[in-house]
């Protein structure tokens, strides 16, 4: 070989060393793609978008992740299924995304898991539903891990929690708190209900022998449907039952008209408890002109910091974000920060599988508690990891608050019946 | 215990059933006068809470002038949105009359969605007076009764417009033969739109009595709408008489249902006994081409 060919070799050589350098350094560098799929005109959609975006900021502030910045691909689902999936494709195969967060309800997670198990071998990423509620996604990972192992639910309507976990502890509520020893039990007809109502094989018996053995007898029991407004008949039954405290397991039914029949009926005076939705939110009070005095619900739309990031996030969420905390906007705000430091325990995200592992077993500070995921199942670390206060509709000036109860290391004001607090 | 329940299925009998007939009583005037299923009547529920809630946070009107002048806003989108726009130009072709009406109620509903999400916390403060009392064994909430004798009141003043006066007799004329009307010198342009601007009154105010003890939302113009169709076919179509007695026969399976088996069967049971009426009394209770 001539000086001249040896040195158009070296110079090739030097050309590729160089490029395939410069081309890891770009990979090196470049931001790591996180797909947020919402139904854009939902509330709880916009408010989880706000909180992805929000930690997005933050953790670019910071440095990113492993030094490599984050980009938050929005699409809007507009609730509808079929565009749920091709905008699943779109950001998988076509953006290239490490993780797709869906904070929508849980068909569109359903929906999204299982066009991510047909794509994950060619294009392997990891979901996380962070709105969706039941128990459909972790039982998919229960099933058949290795073909849902990519997905995480960060939810806190998982039925094992509730009945293993809630029902014990809202059985304390009423019984330390309320004095109560008779129970009437007033479900939504949902499917998330359906475990309460009838159990879990294997897991639990119903809401029902769950309170009986904690204590508590269960006088009244009965299904709402979704679309009913009118529920005077069923709070006269109950006081006619001499329940000492209303256990409503609802979310989706008219609260609104619930709490405001309850408050003209005659089991005014019993305690009611609401397990979530719009009794847990602000406009209650205005919603229901004050009537929501003393209801107790499970929310976490309150201003006790349980964490040194519960009050920031709310503050900036809605000062900088310009949505409200909904649920489903802290849990989507704590996923991000899970998969962050997962990703850093995991020494980055090119190895999917070796993420997966790490945010089996990851465990960061959030906004309510804890933020981590069961290491078989893929549903996030319930109570006392993840806190869900119990709060009480209390007065405050002219306007109405909620207070926290229960869990005693956060309550900032006890329990009042509600004949206490109409005084 | 039987007594309590017997009592309660009577005394709520009276009360749903009265406010089911203030909810009905604009949807069957339309049919009875104008023979149009008014697939937009959910609108004039809509724009009864949100108009009022607009005028007085947006505009700082007190309650009762943010009232008079929703009722104002009410009659005038009947006129121009539904009289004047559609039925007017589509009397003759009903299913364009029916989608256009179902898309203009889609498209308040959406609107005030947009504007108020449940997030905004809209009420409306027309509580009269608060509290219960009791009837026997029976409690009940004051606003419920005002609610349901409100719905009596105003289907009297209704009835006696049809019975006592000269425009009732025309509007009951025309609701027999539009045609003979005609040529017996009745101005049925004229009182079409007295019909439509009577039409938006018994819900108006139906939603402000309602509303202290029933859901605000922008969504609830779809199950009051169901609600007057359900009562109306009862009833039979436009005929005021048949609503009269379906509200209450309603009300009486509403309450039985409720206090006899349980409270989610009562839409279902409704549903089921208007079904088998129909099959057996085609036309509904009171079938007739007649208001009353």
């Amino acid at each position: 070989m001539n000086r001249k060919k040896s040195g158009v070799v070296v110079s090739v050589v030097l050309f590729f060393v160089l490029a395939c350098s410069t081309g890891a350094m770009a990979q090196a560098n470049a931001p790591i793609k996180i797909g947020f799929m919402g139904n854009l005109s939902a509330a709880f959609s916009l408010s989880a978008k706000g909180a992805a975006q929000m930690a997005v900021d933050e953790m670019n502030s910071a440095g990113g992740i492993a030094g490599r910045p984050l980009e938050l691909i929005v699409e809007d689902t507009k609730g509808e299924i079929p565009k749920a999936v091709e905008l699943y494709k779109k950001l998988v195969m076509t953006d290239k995304v490490t993780a797709v967060v869906i904070g929508e309800k849980v068909e569109m997670a359903v929906a999204g898991m299982e066009i991510g198990a047909e794509l994950f071998k060619e294009f392997p990423h990891i979901m996380f539903s962070t709105i969706g509620s039941g128990d459909v996604i972790w039982h998919h990972v229960r099933d058949n891990y290795e073909k849902y192992k990519f997905g995480f639910q960060t939810y806190y309507s998982v039925s094992t929690n509730y009945l293993n976990i809630w029902g014990p502890l809202n059985a304390q509520v009423f019984k330390e708190l309320a004095g109560a020893k008779n129970v009437a039990l007033v479900y939504e007809d949902m499917e998330w209900t359906k475990p309460l109502r009838k159990g879990l094989k294997d897991v639990s018996p119903p809401l029902k022998e769950v309170y009986a053995q904690n204590g508590l007898k269960v006088v009244y029991e009965t299904t709402l449907s979704t679309d009913q407004k009118m529920f005077t008949s069923v709070f006269e039954e109950i006081a006619a039952m001499e329940a000492d405290v209303i256990d409503a397991t609802v979310g989706y039914i008219d609260e609104g008209a619930l709490i405001k029949q309850w408050e003209q009926s005659s089991a005014r005076d019993l305690p009611l408890y609401i397990w979530g939705g719009l009794a847990g939110m602000p406009p209650a009070w205005k919603v229901t002109e004050g009537k929501c005095l003393g209801v107790l619900v499970g929310s976490s739309m309150i201003r006790v910091p349980i964490t040194e990031k519960t009050i920031p996030f709310m503050d900036n969420l809605v000062g900088k974000y310009k949505v409200g905390p909904i649920f489903g906007s802290h849990t989507t705000y704590d996923t991000l920060y899970g998969f962050k430091k997962a990703a850093e325990n995991a020494g980055g995200v090119d190895n999917i599988e070796g993420l997966i592992k790490s945010l089996e077993n990851v465990e960061e500070v959030a906004v309510l508690g804890t933020i981590g995921w069961n290491a078989k199942l893929h549903y996030n670390l319930p109570y006392p990891k993840y806190v869900t206060p119990i709060v009480q509709w209390q007065k405050e000036g002219d306007q109405g608050a909620m207070k926290v109860i229960f869990p005693a290391e956060y309550a900032n004001a006890k329990y009042m019946s509600p004949a206490e607090l109409r005084k | 215990m039987l007594a309590y329940k017997l009592q309660s299925v009577l005394v709520y009998a009276f009360v749903w059933g009265s406010i089911y007939l203030l909810i009905s009583l604009g949807f069957s005037l339309i049919c009875g006068v104008l023979r149009i299923f008014h697939l937009g009547y959910g609108v004039t529920f809509v724009l009864a809470a949100y108009g009022t809630w607009a005028l007085m946070h947006e505009l700082h009107l007190g309650l009762w002038p943010a009232i008079g002048l929703m009722f104002v806003m009410q009659i005038a989108f009947a006129l121009l949105v539904f009289y004047k726009g559609i039925f007017q130009r589509y009397l003759e072709q009903e299913e364009i009359l029916l989608t256009l009406s179902m898309l203009v109620f889609l498209a308040v509903t959406h609107l005030a969605n947009y504007s108020y999400p449940v997030t905004a916390g809209v009420s409306i403060p027309t509580t009269i007076i608060d509290g219960t009392f009791k009837i026997g064994k029976v409690r009940l909430s004051y606003q419920m009764l005002f609610a349901a004798l409100t719905g009596i009141g105003v289907t009297l003043v209704f009835v006696w417009m049809f019975l006592k006066t000269r425009v009732g007799l025309i509007i009951r004329a025309m609701s027999q033969d539009i045609q003979a009307s005609r040529l017996m010198g009745a101005d049925v342009s004229k009182m079409y739109f007295l019909a439509m601007a009577l039409s938006v009154i018994p819900p108006t105010i139906c939603v402000l009595m309602i509303a202290p003890f029933w859901s605000v939302d922008p969504l609830m113009g779809a199950p009051l709408l169901t609600t007057a169709m359900l009562v109306s076919i009862l009833g039979g179509l436009g005929n005021l008489k048949g609503s009269i007695v379906a509200s209450y026969l309603i009300g009486f399976i509403h309450a039985s249902i409720s206090f006899f088996y349980v409270s989610r069967f009562m839409g279902f049971a409704a549903l089921v006994i208007t079904l088998l009426v129909m099959i057996f009394k085609r036309g509904g209770l009171y079938p007739g081409e007649t208001i009353w």
